[in-house]
C-alpha cells in the first residue's frame, strides 16, 4: 500500500498525490458521523492530567469525542475513565466540571456508582427488583484501555488499539518536551489553574491542522507581535532561542503525529529571556543549565506547536499548554486548553506564567483569537453548494521531505523539512490527512497498525 | 403527611427511621441528597440486618430517630 494514496475511501476526498483535500470532509454531516465511529471510537485520546485528580475521590469530567467521560481516582488510588452515563436511562451521573466525591449518583432515578465504577446503590433494590438485579454487570462503562504517560492520562474505547507508547511511535520525544521538567527531570508538569473551554463555529480539523504546524499563517499574528504581549514586553514570545535554532517540520508518517521543532546549535545556550521579571529569568537560566546536564544532546530540542492524531495539540515552550479539539457536530468545536508549569517552580514563576499564558492562549488570549477568526470564517465560507466543489490546496513542499535529517550531530527521525531553508511547508497537514483517510478506510487496528505490517514484510 | 427531610443536612451519627420501621445510624453522607451510608440499629422485618452497613435511599427515610447509636452503647 502506498502511504500517499488512501485505498479508496470515497476516492478523491483526500488526494495527497495532487495535494488536495475536499471541503466535504469539513462540512458534510455524514462524514462527521462516520468520524465519530472510525476515529474517535478507535484512537487514543487525551483525557486529562493526574494533577487534576490528586486525591482518592477526586474527579474531572472530560470528554472523548462527543462522549462525556469521568476521569477519577478511586478509594484505592486507582485511576479510571468512565462513560458519564447511567446504565439505567443514560442520564449523566456527574454534572460538575470537577470535584471530590464518594459516589456518582444519577439524579434521574437514583442509581449510584462508586468511584471504582461499581453500581452500589439501586433504589428499591429489595422491594422492586426483589434483589435479583445483577449489579455486577451494570457498573459504569469503562474505557477499553487507559495509559498514564508521565502524568498525562490517555484512553481509548478500542481494546484492539496498540499500547499508547506504540501509538505514539517516535513522537514520545516531543510529548516528553511537554511533560518533563524545564530542568530535564521526567514528568514534572502540573496543570496550572482550571481548564479553559470555549466554542468556535468550525470543524474540529481546522484547529487540528493549524496546530499540526501551520507556520504559513504568521501574517495573522502580526498585530499581536506589534502589540508586544511577550514575556519581555516585545513580540508575541521571547524569540531569542528560536532565532539561533534550526527550525523544522517533523512528521511521524505512519502515526499521523507532527510538530514544529527547533534545534539549538551544539555549542549555544538559549539567549536570556523573561527580561521583565528577574526571578523568572533566573529560574529559567538555572533550568536550562540543569537541562543540559540531565539530557545532554537531547536538551538542544525546543518544542513548538504540534499535534497528536487526532485532536490533541501540544505547545511545550511557550506558553506551555495542551489543547483538545472536541467535536460538537460538523460545524462546531469545543476547544479545551490545559496550561502547565513545573510543579515545584516558585510561586512567582507560576503567577508570572499564568498571566502570560492567558494573555496568549485561550478564549481571551490575543494570539488564539487571531486563529479562531480564521477557522470561523474559513469554515463558514466552505459550507455552500458552490464552495464545496473546490478542494483546499496542500501542495506546498510536496515531495521535498527527507528521512535522514541531522543537525550538528543530532538526528531527527521521521519525515523532516528544514524550514530555516524553505520558510514553510504543508508536509504536516498532508501527514495529518493521510492518517485521517487511513482511519476512515480501515476496518480495524490490524489495518491501522501499518508499521507492524511493514516490519513483518521486512522480516 | 410530615414534611420531607432534607437528608443533605444530616450529619454522621444521626439516627434515622426507615419506611419499614427499621432504624439506622448514618455513618457517612455523600451530600447528593439521594443516598446515605448507614448502619442498622434495629430491623423488625429482618433482624439479620442489624449491625450491617447499607446505602439508604432518601425515599426510605421517614423521620429522625431517637435510638442510641451502637457505637455509643459500646
Amino acid at each position: 500500500m502506498t502511504m500517499n494514496r488512501p485505498r479508496g475511501w470515497r476516492r478523491g476526498l483526500v488526494d495527497l498525490d495532487v495535494g488536495e483535500v475536499s471541503r466535504e470532509i469539513f462540512v458534510n454531516e455524514e462524514i462527521y458521523a462516520e468520524e465519530q465511529e472510525r476515529i474517535f471510537a478507535r484512537a487514543w485520546l487525551h483525557v486529562g492530567h493526574e494533577s487534576q485528580i490528586a486525591k482518592p475521590g477526586d474527579y474531572f469530567v472530560s470528554c472523548m469525542g462527543e462522549e462525556s467521560v469521568i476521569l477519577c481516582r478511586d478509594r484505592a488510588n486507582k485511576v479510571h475513565v468512565f462513560l458519564n452515563s447511567c446504565r439505567h436511562r443514560g442520564m449523566k451521573v456527574c454534572r460538575y466540571d470537577e470535584g471530590s466525591t464518594t459516589v456518582f449518583t444519577c439524579p434521574y432515578h437514583g442509581w449510584s456508582y462508586g468511584t471504582d465504577g461499581r453500581l452500589v446503590g439501586v433504589p428499591y433494590f429489595r422491594e422492586a427488583y426483589h434483589s435479583r438485579l445483577d449489579k455486577e454487570k451494570l457498573g459504569l462503562v469503562e474505557v477499553a484501555q487507559l495509559a498514564n504517560y508521565k502524568g498525562s492520562i490517555w484512553a481509548t474505547w478500542d481494546p484492539a488499539a496498540p499500547p499508547f507508547t506504540e501509538y505514539l511511535g517516535g513522537f514520545t520525544r516531543y510529548l516528553d518536551l511537554q511533560l518533563d521538567g524545564w530542568d530535564g527531570r521526567e514528568g514534572q508538569a502540573e496543570v496550572l489553574g482550571g481548564v479553559q473551554k470555549w466554542l468556535v463555529p468550525c470543524n474540529w480539523k481546522f484547529p487540528a491542522e493549524n496546530f499540526s504546524g501551520d507556520t504559513y499563517h504568521n501574517i495573522s499574528h502580526r498585530s499581536v507581535d506589534l502589540a508586544g504581549i511577550g514575556p519581555s514586553g516585545a513580540g508575541r514570545r521571547d524569540m531569542g532561542e528560536r532565532d539561533v535554532s534550526r527550525k523544522l517540520h517533523v512528521c511521524v508518517p505512519d502515526r499521523g503525529h507532527q510538530t514544529i521543532l527547533y534545534v539549538l546549535p551544539a555549542d549555544k545556550l538559549p539567549p536570556p529571556a523573561y527580561m521583565n521579571a528577574p526571578i523568572v529569568a533566573e529560574y529559567f537560566r538555572h533550568c536550562e543549565e540543569e537541562r543540559r546536564r540531565n539530557r545532554g544532546e537531547e536538551a538542544r530540542l525546543v518544542g513548538a506547536p504540534g499535534e497528536i492524531f487526532p485532536n490533541t495539540a501540544l505547545l511545550s515552550r511557550q506558553p506551555r499548554t495542551m489543547a483538545g479539539w472536541q467535536p460538537r457536530g460538523p460545524h462546531q468545536t469545543e476547544c479545551w486548553r490545559w496550561f502547565f508549569v513545573d510543579r515545584d517552580a516558585p510561586s512567582e514563576v507560576k503567577n508570572f506564567l499564568r498571566d502570560y499564558y492567558i494573555r496568549y492562549s485561550g478564549p481571551a488570549g490575543m494570539t488564539e483569537q487571531d486563529d479562531m477568526e480564521n477557522w470561523n470564517y474559513a469554515h463558514a465560507a466552505s459550507r455552500g453548494t458552490i464552495a464545496r466543489r473546490y478542494p483546499y490546496n496542500y501542495e506546498q513542499g510536496h515531495g521535498t521531505a527527507v528521512t535522514d535529517y541531522a543537525y550538528q550531530g543530532l538526528r531527527v527521525p521521521g519525515e523532516v523539512i528544514d524550514l530555516t531553508e524553505v520558510q514553510s511547508s504543508e508536509q504536516p497537514m498532508r501527514n495529518f490527512y493521510r492518517r485521517w483517510a487511513e482511519f476512515m478506510e480501515a476496518d480495524d487496528w490490524s489495518q491501522l497498525a501499518t508499521w507492524r505490517t511493514v516490519r513483518k514484510a521486512a522480516e | 403527611m410530615s414534611a420531607p427531610i432534607n437528608i443533605r443536612d444530616l450529619a454522621a451519627g444521626t439516627s434515622i427511621v426507615l419506611a419499614d420501621g427499621a432504624e439506622a445510624e448514618i455513618v457517612d453522607n455523600p451530600g447528593d441528597g439521594i443516598w446515605l451510608f448507614a448502619r442498622y440499629l434495629s430491623s423488625p422485618h429482618d433482624p439479620s440486618l442489624v449491625g450491617q452497613e447499607e446505602m439508604i435511599f432518601v425515599q426510605n427515610v421517614v423521620s429522625i430517630g431517637t435510638a442510641t447509636s451502637m457505637s455509643s452503647r459500646a
